[in-house]
């Protein structure tokens, strides 16, 4: 399927949105939740699968149903679609305080690995895939990084750093250590590795930065300054009457486990 | 072939570029250069690793060359670039390592996941396989105890009758059949009037007084003897209790903890333990050649048979746990006729049947 060439326009500074311009007949795919308005003529559809042609006959829709369903995401995506005769809007606004990022997939030749609760909207025609880490150790360790979300296609994606955002570019070979749940968004020719740094002990109990992503070079990573699971740690031990649990960023298993995916 | 190239004066994203594999020329918009032949690095690129990254250092700096799609990786594989076949052949090796490797710790994770149902499910698929194949592996320590557990736990129910003219016969027959065998036997006169005989693991056979009563002479009591050791011998007490008790059973034996609820259960299953057609020819063949080697007349056996189907009323019990056929008698009897050399010594014991 071609893509979707579509304008866009982010609004705001620490708390944005994207505005995406279609053209008639145009469409853009998105998270239902994060869907802020919509001017006339846009209409709103929410189809199995991501809309690419990828998912082709029943079994491949039934694949990327069992693997969103692995991945805690939603089965179903919405579909913004412009049925009317002329150029319409449709705004996406990013879930809580950081920096939407534009990415033309074009340019970091036509994937994108992000972290899975990232991403924002895209054009049409960009497919939500799935990536498993094929190394055992991101497995064992990391829930987070294992299981990664692959956009693919030559459209726009966008997807949301909470906080800051860091764009680091890194030669071949260079090496940048994270914690992973710093991690959005890296190109695939980036070497991704979850790497152990801390007691076991520790881990279990605190599952705070014992978990390193460890990102070699070459290629673009995007990195946010305060992920959704740090922010929400630090809400929900302010307020202990409201029984919410703890979630390590890194803990054994725990992005594997956690669903915050409505 | 469509790559990747990363390096000085690039985009930090990469640019697209064209590489030629068998001159090694790569091309993009704007500019060329060449893939070296010597003092490269090779390693698996990707998020799922599927592709491959070819890098090198010049004086301007690093290089990178990527092929992300799978298909490509594949065909250089294949085919490596000139000057680069070791780095491949290295690299596969590893690789090849890692996917073992890889492939043993989720099978382990789900072997222990799925284990137990795994084994439930092979116990009820293949039970006699099973059965056969656990029974021939239980040390024979594990045996003894068992049998002699069992022992234990019916002795309460049995009227022991160890003295005495037919229990020295039942013994020194026993005794006779038994030579060289790598179980220690014991064989136990049991007052009771079914006729009937058993054998437990390990080397226990018990005797009614009602079977021995049925005999007409010794060599039948030596067949039946020699019948029932053969079961013993062959394991088909072990296998059958195995089969029956099913995982419990295993696990008892396996952890060496045959005391207690397997010993009573065992004991109450011994006694109704019926044998399957192929075990009792089995035993009978067995038992007939042991009867032959020890010198007693194997004609006792098949003449059981007969003195079985005079009796008056009811089936006996043994022939309920030894599931008897006319075909048995004849394959005896068959057998027999084989025999050349017929004289043989009679037992000393008469008269038969000896007073209890
Ligand atoms: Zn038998």
């Amino acid at each position: 399927m071609a893509m979707d060439v579509v304008d866009y326009e982010i609004f705001g500074n620490e708390m944005q949105y994207v505005e995406v311009e279609l053209d008639p007949g145009e469409a853009a795919i998105g998270e239902a939740g994060a869907m802020m308005l919509m001017e006339d003529g846009i209409q709103m559809d929410t189809i199995f699968g991501d809309g690419s042609a990828q998912q082709g006959g029943l079994f491949g829709k039934l694949l990327g149903a069992g693997k969103r369903l692995l991945t805690g995401e939603s089965l179903f995506t919405t579909i913004f679609h412009n049925e009317g005769r002329n150029k319409s809007r449709v705004a996406f606004a990013a879930p809580y305080p950081g920096k939407i990022v534009p990415v033309d997939l074009t340019t970091v030749g036509g994937t994108l690995i992000c972290q899975k609760d990232s991403f924002l909207c895209a054009a049409r025609g960009v497919s939500l895939g799935i990536a498993f880490n094929r190394k055992l150790g991101t497995g064992l360790f990391g829930g987070e990084g294992f299981i990664m979300q692959k956009l693919e296609g030559d459209g726009m994606a966008f997807v949301h750093a909470g906080g800051t955002l860091a764009v680091r570019d890194l030669a071949p070979g260079e090496v940048l250590r994270v914690d992973t749940g710093c991690v959005v968004a890296f190109q695939p020719s980036v070497d991704f590795d979850i790497q152990y740094v801390g007691k076991l002990k520790s881990a279990l109990f605190s599952g705070e930065g014992l978990f390193f992503a460890t990102l070699r070079g070459p290629g673009r990573v995007w990195l946010q300054s305060l992920p959704l699971s740090r922010l929400a740690n630090r809400i929900v031990m302010a307020a202990p009457a409201a029984g919410g649990q703890s979630r390590g960023e890194g803990s054994l298993l725990g992005g594997l486990l956690d669903g915050d995916n409505e | 072939m469509q790559a990747r190239l990363f390096g000085p004066g690039l985009p930090a994203a990469g640019q697209a570029c064209e590489w030629q594999t068998d001159s090694g020329r790569i091309q993009w918009a704007g500019g060329e250069t060449r893939l070296p032949s010597t003092g490269g690095a090779l390693r698996s690129a990707g998020f799922d690793l599927a592709g491959l990254e070819l890098s090198w250092a010049d004086d301007a700096g690093r290089w990178a060359l990527q092929v992300l799609a799978a298909a490509d990786a594949t065909t250089l594989r294949a085919t490596p670039p000139a000057g680069w076949e070791e780095a491949f052949a290295q690299l596969a090796g590893t690789t090849r390592r890692h996917r073992k490797g890889r492939a043993l710790g989720w099978s382990a994770l789900a072997l222990f996941l799925a284990a137990p149902l795994l084994l439930l499910a092979g116990f009820f698929a293949f039970s006699d396989g099973i059965a056969g194949w656990i029974a021939q592996r239980v040390p024979q320590a594990q045996e003894e105890a068992l049998g002699e557990a069992s022992f234990r736990a019916m002795q309460a129910s049995l009227k022991l009758r160890d003295e005495g003219e037919a229990a020295r016969a039942v013994r020194e027959i026993g005794s006779r059949l038994t030579q060289g065998s790598a179980y220690r036997y014991r064989f136990h006169v049991v007052e009771d009037k079914a006729i009937n005989a058993f054998a437990m693991p390990g080397g226990i056979v018990v005797v009614h007084s009602g079977l021995i009563n049925a005999t007409r002479t010794p060599e039948e009591l030596a067949g039946v003897l020699a019948h029932e050791v053969q079961h013993i011998e062959l394991r088909h007490s072990l296998k059958g209790l195995i089969k029956q008790a099913g995982l419990s059973a295993v696990w008892a034996l396996a952890t060496g903890d045959v005391g207690g609820a397997l010993a009573g259960e065992a004991a109450q299953r011994m006694m109704s333990l019926s044998f399957s057609r192929d075990a009792e020819r089995e035993a009978d063949n067995a038992g007939f050649e042991a009867l032959l080697r020890a010198g007693i007349d194997p004609a006792g056996m098949p003449a059981f048979f007969d003195t079985l189907a005079k009796q008056a009323g009811s089936a006996p019990e043994l022939l309920s746990t030894h599931p008897a056929s006319e075909a048995r008698r004849d394959a005896l009897a068959g057998r027999l006729s084989s025999v050349t050399n017929r004289r043989f010594e009679p037992l000393p014991y008469r008269p038969w049947p000896p007073a209890p």
